[in-house]
């Protein structure tokens, strides 16, 4: 009697794992995958069951049936990072986790700061590179970043930087001639441009000249220019000082055409100076006998 | 002379940790609510000043409970308290995603362990490196479909907007 009720109860289990096993769904996926990839999926069983997505960017339901062949599209697995898929059948769930790595890279975002720039100073031009897969996942692989820069037809300056979690960067010196320096980050095939605006530095050898004219000190200076021999833009103030017995008279002028030009109040001992910003030029003494 | 010369070691050793490493931590009384670690150790090429990592450490705070808001309750516009740029437009995807299916997720904040690794020259990026933990629970309707208690590791970039930083990168890595 006992022996019978045990095959019975063996009999009725072996039924249940048999009608269990074709029903569970068994999820092969594999471990890692490239962004922008189809996957698919053979879940096992049979019946109806529900398909759950879910990724950084993407969440998706459907409806499948077990046995049969399931594909998930590469653009639903375009962002970086873990998903989960998972199987409802009934009361019966399996889960599996994949990575998706960023794909080859495609683009970059450059930052190049600041975009004008005095001439012939050192690290002042810092240059920023993130790089990006086409899906815009950020490339944590080490990847070479060509940063250039050039004026005009002059030799461009170098510099290749592998970039740490996606980020390249580099600090330039700006050339020595003013004009309108192409700033170039290159990965791959990937070129993206700046335009960093080169002017020249503070005046050098501030010089001028000094003339009486009618009941006036005319004065005005020799060409403006920088150490390296840039001319100092048009519209930079130029200050003339004149000093006296009365006390003293200044003028702020324009540079207009490189030089800047002033009428200063005439008298018959006067010392007049020059100054732009922080550099002094000459100073003429006027009268006096000097 | 012997002992005033040891202080005075002993002082610029402990001034000279100070200066290099730095953890700030943002807890369930800031901004968010979200617990965030903050440490400067390593990080450049730009020193980080003490006003900036206090600002990233809350706004990075932010940003996650935009997340975690949004997320639960399908607002895509909740996303803007934090997100920019890339981080907020897949977010915003996720969350169509889950509108169209009838879904929700549910993040249970347990706090971030934030390392920042590079701080850009000119200081309008940081780049961070994220330890997470987080129990994420997916709902279809209200049944929850499933639950998980993880460490998540992510990289993000934070950029400077009109008036806080905010995360333009949210990547999870490996």
């Amino acid at each position: 009697m006992i022996r019978k009720f045990l095959l019975a109860t063996a009999f009725v289990l072996v039924c249940w794992f048999a009608v269990y096993a074709a029903n569970a769904a068994d999820l092969q996926v594999p471990q890692q995958m490239t962004a922008g990839t189809d996957l698919t999926l053979h879940p096992s069983g049979s019946g109806k069951a529900t398909l759950y997505l879910t990724g950084p960017d993407h969440v998706e339901k459907r409806g499948i049936r077990l046995g049969e062949e399931v594909t998930i599209s590469g653009s639903a697995l375009k962002a970086s990072g873990y998903y989960q898929v998972m199987i409802k059948s009934g009361s019966d769930q399996s889960a599996s986790r994949f990575f998706v790595s960023p794909a080859e890279p495609a683009n970059e975002n450059f930052l190049a700061r600041p975009s004008r720039v005095p001439v012939a100073k050192n690290d002042v031009i810092s240059g920023v590179a993130f790089v990006f897969d086409k899906y815009r996942n950020l490339v944590l692989a080490p990847v070479p970043v060509k940063f250039s820069l050039t004026v005009g037809d002059t030799a461009p300056m170098t510099r290749t930087e592998t970039t740490k979690n996606g980020v390249a960067w580099v600090k330039l010196g700006s050339a020595r001639k003013a004009g309108a320096a192409q700033f170039v980050a290159k990965v791959d095939d990937a070129e993206v441009r700046r335009v960093v605006q080169q002017v020249a530095s503070d005046p050098c050898n501030l010089r001028m000249k000094a003339e009486r004219r009618d009941k006036n000190i005319f004065v005005e200076t020799d060409p403006v220019r920088d150490c390296t021999g840039n001319p100092v833009p048009d519209g930079t103030i130029v200050t003339f000082t004149e000093v006296d017995s009365n006390g003293r008279s200044t003028v702020d002028a324009r540079i207009k055409r490189g030089i800047a030009q002033a009428q200063l109040p005439a008298s018959d001992n006067a010392t007049i100076s020059v100054a732009s910003g922080v550099v002094l030029g000459n100073e003429i003494h006027l009268g006096g006998g000097r | 002379m012997n002992r005033l010369a040891c202080f005075a070691a002993a002082l610029v050793v402990v001034a000279g940790y100070i200066a290099c490493s730095r953890v700030l931590a943002a807890g369930p009384g800031s901004d968010s609510g979200i617990q965030v670690q903050f440490s400067d150790e390593g990080a450049g090429p730009r020193e980080i000043e003490d006003a900036t990592a206090a600002a990233v450490t809350r706004d990075y705070g932010i940003a996650w409970k935009s997340v975690e808001t949004a997320l639960s309750d399908n607002r895509t516009e909740a996303l803007d308290a934090g997100l920019i740029g890339f981080a907020r437009d897949r977010m915003a995807n996720r969350i169509g995603d889950q509108k169209r299916s009838g879904m929700h997720t549910r993040y249970v904040d347990h706090g971030h362990k934030v390392q920042a690794t590079f701080y850009s020259p000119e200081g309008s990026t940081i780049q961070l490196r994220d330890v997470a933990n987080v129990e994420v629970q997916v709902f279809d309707g209200d049944k929850i479909v499933s639950s998980e208690n993880m460490t998540r590791s992510y990289i993000a970039l934070m950029t400077v907007t009109e008036d806080r930083w905010k995360v333009r990168v949210l990547q999870e890595v490996q």
